[in-house]
């Protein structure tokens, strides 16, 4: 049993697909915000994989920088759009 | 790569598809903020077994923040105005982008690369971070106050206006 970047990359697609359903089927706009992360995700692990398997030149861990910053701009994206989209509670 | 590692693998994403599906179709902000965070735990496997330790930790962190924004009972629904019929051609919309995604990888080995990287990798990430990529750094940070600012702004506006 290995893991090779087609393993990866199918891994990333669904993930991606995955997110792309959640942010299209959800009826609430703030629930459906939350599928922007999950393609975020499957983004960053096609980077990550790539970076691990396929990376010939340039600097070799760039993949992994790249799913870094999509980390964090997944949280900030879903902090922005839930933000815009309403809160409410006790006051 | 032993099969520890391709175990590991399997199981995480396993895990993680498990959870997004659970964000795309579970009822309850509470049962959508759980599946997020097992989706980060997947994801955190997933970077592991791919020998990028720090991704993993950046990950964790990243989706439990997700998690409990998801999860929180301080934001309302807010109803979408697009119609059942436009929800099901997204539905097969997303379908679509996955058979063609899984054909993209179908295709997608053709390239085999040595990796000299350690399993965690943080000194050569802080270069790129830091030296290489600096000014991009400085976007993302750029970015998430941005994002944090115009959040906590638009709920102050809100409460004002109510």
């Amino acid at each position: 049993m290995t893991i090779n970047l087609v393993a990866v990359f199918f891994v990333a697609a669904g993930l991606i697909a995955a997110g792309a359903f959640a942010a299209a089927w959800r009826r609430d706009l703030t629930a459906a915000v939350a599928g922007v992360p999950l393609m975020f995700a499957g983004a960053g692990v096609a980077f990550a994989g790539v970076a691990r398997f396929a990376a010939a030149g340039g600097p070799q861990l760039f993949g992994q920088e790249f799913a870094v910053v999509l980390a964090i701009a997944a949280t900030a994206l879903l902090a922005m759009g839930l933000g815009i989209a309403g809160r409410e509670g006790p006051r | 790569m032993d099969s520890l590692h391709a175990i590991g693998f399997y199981v995480s994403s396993g895990v993680s598809l498990a959870g997004a599906m659970g964000v795309a179709l579970l009822p309850g902000r509470g049962l959508r903020g759980a599946s997020m965070a097992v989706v980060g735990v997947g994801l955190a496997g997933i970077y592991l077994s791919l020998s990028a330790g720090f991704v993993a930790a950046v990950a964790l962190v990243c989706y439990a923040g997700c998690a409990f924004l998801v999860a929180s009972p301080l934001y309302r629904p807010l109803e979408g105005v697009v119609g059942p019929m436009w929800r099901q051609v997204g539905a097969i919309g997303a379908a679509a982008l996955l058979a063609i995604l899984a054909y993209s990888a179908f295709r997608g080995d053709f390239v085999h690369a040595g990796f000299y990287g350690g399993a965690f990798g943080v000194a050569n990430l802080g270069r790129l971070f830091f030296a290489h990529d600096a000014l991009s750094t400085e976007a993302l940070a750029v970015l998430v106050l941005v994002a944090f600012a115009g959040a906590t702004a638009a709920w102050r506006v809100r409460e004002r206006t109510r």
